[in-house]
């Protein structure tokens, strides 16, 4: 028997009951739609995150001192690179590196009349292009110039929250490298919106010699921020870099507890994938199994003609298959739709939602999904074996029908 | 010689906790090219004795010779391939394939037994033809009458060139002008290919188109109607 004239049999048996026939088909293409939708967003938040956070955060690389610690932000000369500028120079001679400049680190609080709030001070080299995505998402005021010995950029959200505006003077407390504390005033230069709650509410920048200046850290930085053309290219730059007294540490190192949650909100996404999966395998065992009962005369009377079990298991596995097909066809295309849109239009969420995430996180304010075209064929392809093994039980019943009961049937 | 022989065959059913003694102790020879009516009254075993002789089922105790084969021993496979190749069935409710056309259901058994698409189609175009249904070979079972999917059916059990056909109250569901031309064009079949016609009926116009007259009572047969 060949396989095409069971294809036809089982094709053209979908169109018996259409309207079971489409329900079906809706419940595989909506199950992968959903499955598409579901996956393409946590993906895209998740790689939006991961990149802001090496954006602003951390960079591809950083290389710091061995006994530097990013949770005291130690200002300590030991703790420190004695010689940046040369680091970053070496850095910068590597062809994959596409910037490198030295950063230095403080924790601060900032002071006004009426309000204080704890945040990070970040002395940063105010030409380098890593600095483009603040120079890109500054909403008022100027950027830093090199020689700046007074100005500061903080987030608009603090800057509102405390009803800073530009031009303001504010007191800005630390404790500088010998241990004591100093303080200092400072004029609001500039506000940035980067959209990541956690950096415009707790970070503000100064250039790097007033920083080292104001520090007390001499020509120190806490580190060398590092960002590659290629990302793909970190570990290889890492191990060029490395040497007995600097500690390099790449994206991965950097941000182990996102990429922890990560791994951990995928394990969930599979256990809501697999419902999914079965979900659909119910219906579609349901459907199978009822057009079976209805069958099973016609079972009978093939098998009088002289059709094998193993010919009606491939009808009835066939028949499955045209479903799914048309089902994976349809879902990818509503699928694809739905990932468009958030791709593109994105889902709001509030600052305080957005900042869940804190200092290990960096939400943005809109989520956006993402294509995942790997994700999305395997899938697919799970969507179809899922099928194809809920439609194993009614074949199989009608497979091994016995002629004469088969007949017997009404 | 024989198409067929049974030789003490009894087939016993159980439907739940209650026995049915379908046949007892039956021995049946059919003849190639012999035209057949079996009758009996409702629950005499006329279906059961069909379903031996075309191998759809086995028997209890006793022998089904097939061609000098004992077909009692086949497995289910060499069973479906026996009736593939060598036997015709006709339904009283037709039963053809409603998602099939005409055409494609005359050509199922072909496809099932690997004939070669040339062969197929010059036979199931000649057999369409044979029974007058070629105007109808594009139409689904759906869009034709009733007596034209009988001939349909007749085409069908004819397109292997079976040894025997096998028909279950052929024209039970036909009026009466129609069960008459079933009944001609099967004969009419018989004479013309040789191949043996068993039909289960009751009847009475339609067993007078018999040459051989089997009677049935209670599983036995009451009559072989051996022909002199």
């Amino acid at each position: 028997m060949p396989l095409s004239k069971l294809w036809t049999i089982a094709y053209r048996s979908l169109g018996r009951n259409r309207r079971r026939s489409l329900l079906s088909l809706l419940a595989v293409a909506l199950g992968l739609a959903l499955l598409m939708v579901m996956n393409g967003f946590i993906a895209g938040i998740m790689e939006d995150s991961l990149q802001n956070s090496i954006r602003l955060r951390t960079g591809h690389i950083q290389l710091r001192a061995n006994s530097y610690e990013e949770d005291t932000l130690s200002l300590q000369s030991k703790d420190l690179l004695l010689d940046p500028d040369a680091v970053a120079e070496r850095a910068r001679t590597l062809p994959e590196v596409k910037a490198a400049s030295p950063v230095l680190w403080a924790s601060g609080i900032l002071d006004t009349l009426d309000d204080s709030a704890g945040l990070q001070i970040y002395g940063i080299d105010t030409d380098s292009p890593i600095y483009a995505p603040i120079r890109t998402a500054l909403v008022d005021g100027a950027f830093l110039t090199p020689d700046d010995r007074s100005g500061i950029l903080i987030g608009k959200s603090l800057a509102d929250s405390m009803s800073i505006a530009v031009g303001q003077k504010v007191n800005l407390a630390i404790v500088n490298s010998d241990g004591r504390p100093d303080e200092g005033i400072f004029t609001i230069r500039g506000l940035f919106a980067t959209g990541i709650p956690s950096y415009d509410q707790g970070a503000a920048l100064m250039p790097l010699s007033k920083a080292q200046a104001f520090t007390g850290t001499n020509r120190h930085a806490s580190a060398i921020f590092i960002l590659l053309n290629n990302q793909a290219d970190t570990d290889k730059v890492a191990a060029t870099l490395r040497s007995p007294d600097i500690n390099v540490l790449t994206w991965a190192n950097m941000n182990q507890l996102f990429l922890q949650a990560f791994q951990a909100g995928m394990s969930f996404y599979a256990i809501l994938d697999g419902i999914v999966m079965l979900i659909v395998a119910v219906i579609i065992a349901n459907t199978l199994l009822m057009s079976v009962f209805e069958r099973i005369r016609e079972m009978g009377i093939l098998s009088a003609l002289g059709m094998k079990g193993r010919h009606i298991l491939q009808m009835f596995l066939l028949e499955a298959t045209s479903l799914a097909l048309a089902g994976i066809v349809l879902g990818i295309g509503i699928g694809s739709a739905g990932v468009g849109y958030l791709a593109t239009i994105g889902f709001p969420i509030s600052d305080k939602i957005a900042s869940v995430g804190g200092s290990g996180m960096a939400l943005g304010t809109t989520m956006y999904a993402r294509f995942v075209p790997d994700t999305f064929a395997v899938l697919s392809l799970a969507m179809l074996l899922i099928v194809l093994l809920a439609s194993l039980y009614p074949a199989w019943y009608a497979a091994r029908l016995q002629p004469v009961e088969a007949l017997r049937a009404e | 010689m024989d198409a067929i022989q049974l030789e003490h065959v009894s087939k016993v059913y159980h439907i739940g906790a209650v026995e049915t003694q379908a046949l007892n102790d039956v021995s049946l020879s059919i003849a190639q090219g012999e035209f057949t009516a079996l009758v009996g009254p409702s629950g005499s075993g006329k279906t059961t004795l069909l379903q031996l002789i075309g191998c759809l089922d086995k028997p209890d105790q006793g022998a089904v010779n097939f061609q000098g084969q004992d077909v009692t021993r086949f497995s289910a496979n060499q069973r479906a391939d026996l009736r593939r190749d060598h036997i015709g069935f006709i339904f009283q409710f037709f039963a053809l394939v409603p998602v099939l056309t005409a055409y494609e259901n005359v050509e199922l058994p072909l496809l099932l037994s690997g004939v070669k698409p040339k062969e197929r189609h010059a036979r199931v175009t000649e057999l369409l033809e044979a029974v007058g249904v070629s105007n109808r070979a594009n139409h689904r079972p759906n869009q034709m009458s009733g007596g034209q999917q009988q001939r349909v059916a007749i085409a069908r059990a004819l397109a292997p060139r079976p040894v025997l056909v096998l028909a279950d109250e052929p024209t039970a569901n036909l009026d009466s002008a129609n069960g008459q031309q079933a009944m001609e064009l099967m004969q009419r079949l018989n004479q013309e290919t040789g191949t043996a016609f068993v039909f289960a009926t009751h009847d009475p116009r339609v067993v007078a188109f018999a040459q051989r007259v089997i009677h049935m009572r209670d599983g036995s047969i009451e009559d072989n109607g051996a022909q002199n």
